[in-house]
């Protein structure tokens, strides 16, 4: 019998290449080469490196190529520790978990005219999207790649600038380019996208600070902090059988909290139905969200997968 | 007031019954995985799908770590697909729903308890299957709500046997 719940798609390292100076290729598949679960052009997954680290990467493959996880990953001797893992400890034939794909862009969608400005690694997240336009012929695009003096990834991109989809910028040569002319004039059928070091990001911001909403896109190497409902708030959960207490933030779901704090709660649908999250409560205030306890029994349960607090605190029966 | 009624009572003046089919056949080796369509399953009595994640010893499903011995195989009707289309405008394909068996005319609710036939296995049903956020998770699609109520069938297997797109399912009582 298995005790952990699965919570990460298993997939194999089944190809590492390298592509350019310190950057590698990882290809991650499914152990008997099943489908993988889909993805959008430009979307992107974590990896739960073996050392328990969690980092965020770019699809460089197409969504059609829909039995493998390609990324590409640039060693940072200074980074926060992903890519030094990746290419000095992982080999192939090690097995990874993977989250389900997040993010991406919808190809087609009334565009018929992108724009990709991208920083050196930061081609990553218009690779599967330039790959994907090339072949299908939906909408045309150009991507301004902006690097010093090499590119990264040359030979996966070479075909590409050699049909003039990707146009390669050397600063070393020529210095910055002009964003505003790159991205040229705005209109309802144009998506302009960037990716790359901050003050790239910056400039591409006050180019298009006119731009309607939908037609700008900015990927950034960081996750955004995640969107938290305006009227949430903070709250304290004190655990009576133990003495705990536990931070639940605002936004975060009381079962999340609990699970971060070490608490084993048996979990199914996570949507207030089944029942199987059922937790006493004692002193508070709670916000019942579920959608199966009597009134009577919400005078002394709640389901910790959906429910809130009013007050500060909350006293539960663990 | 229920536990007096005899439910076997109108069968036996009224001829009620229903025959149905198999449309649509699918499984995934592990959890997350999309469903791949088949053109039949084996199905193992006391065990499960071959090569399904949630095979009684495979182990390998999102639900594993909450072993049950009566969901073996799990059903969904193609009813429900027509119906969340046409009352809630979504499109949810049969590779979606992530049971195993899709089926046309079987009124699955009625069945917990009761053994029927799929092709030339024998099921028994052992509860209703309850949506949950993972469905939603993977499809995009806002699912869980409308699929209250409607959202499958979990059986164990008493005979095994090889399911096919296209076989009868009926009532063995």
């Amino acid at each position: 019998m298995r005790v952990r719940p699965i919570t990460t798609i298993k997939t194999v390292v089944a190809a590492i290449e390298g592509a350019g100076t310190g950057i590698k290729l990882f290809t991650l598949a499914d152990p008997d080469h099943w489908e993988l679960p889909p993805f959008k052009p430009g979307a992107h997954i974590d990896l739960h490196l073996p050392s328990g680290l969690v980092r965020t990467y770019s699809l460089c493959n197409e969504p059609a190529d829909n039995a493998r996880y390609v990324i590409a990953v640039k060693r940072e001797a200074e980074g926060r520790g992903g890519s030094r893992a990746l290419h000095d400890e992982v080999g192939i034939g090690n097995v990874i978990g993977v989250s389900l794909p997040r993010g991406g862009l919808e190809p087609g969608a009334g565009i018929a005219r992108h724009v990709f400005i991208a920083g050196g690694i930061g081609v990553t997240p218009f690779l599967s999207m330039a790959r994907h336009l090339a072949r299908t012929g939906d909408a045309d695009f150009t991507l301004h790649l902006v690097v010093r003096q090499e590119a990264p990834l040359a030979s996966y991109l070479a075909p590409l600038i050699d049909a003039g989809r990707i146009v390669v910028h050397y600063t070393s040569r020529g210095g910055r380019p002009d964003l505003a002319s790159l991205v040229g004039e705005g209109g309802s059928k144009t998506l302009v996208a960037c990716c790359g070091p901050e003050s790239m990001i910056d400039d591409f911001e006050r180019v298009t600070a006119t731009w309607p909403a939908a037609n700008v896109h900015i990927e950034r190497f960081v996750a955004p902090p995640p969107v938290i409902d305006p009227d949430a708030k903070p709250f304290m959960l004190s655990l009576a059988r133990t003495g705990t207490e536990i931070q639940v933030r605002a936004g975060q779901t009381m079962l999340a909290a609990l699970q971060e704090g070490g608490i084993d709660i048996s979990t199914s649908c996570c949507g207030g139905i089944c029942g199987a999250c059922k937790v006493g409560w004692l002193e508070g205030k709670p916000v019942h969200r579920d959608r199966i306890l009597s009134p009577y029994e919400r005078e002394r349960y709640l389901m910790v997968c959906v429910a809130g607090s009013e007050a500060d605190r909350l006293v539960l029966d663990l | 007031m229920l536990d007096k009624i005899d439910t076997g009572s109108a069968q036996r003046t009224a001829r009620l019954g229903w025959t149905g089919v198999v449309r649509f056949l699918h499984l995934a080796p592990r959890a997350f995985l999309p469903m791949r369509a088949m053109e039949q399953l084996t199905l193992v009595a006391g065990k499960g799908i071959e090569g399904d994640r949630y095979m009684i010893g495979r182990e390998e499903g999102f639900y594993s770590h909450k072993p049950e011995e009566g969901r073996q195989v799990t059903l969904f009707e193609l009813e429900t697909l027509i119906a969340l289309k046409r009352d809630a405008g979504i499109e949810l394909g049969p590779e979606e729903h992530r049971r195993n068996v899709t089926v046309e005319g079987v009124p699955l609710n009625h069945l917990v308890g009761r053994r029927f036939w799929l092709g030339e296995t024998l099921l028994e049903a052992t509860r209703l299957s309850i949506p949950c956020r993972h469905i939603e998770e993977i499809t995009g699609k806002a699912i869980f709500d409308p699929l209250i109520n409607r959202s499958g069938l979990n059986c164990r297997i008493l005979r095994d046997g090889i399911v096919r797109v296209g076989d009868t399912v009926r009532s063995a009582a």
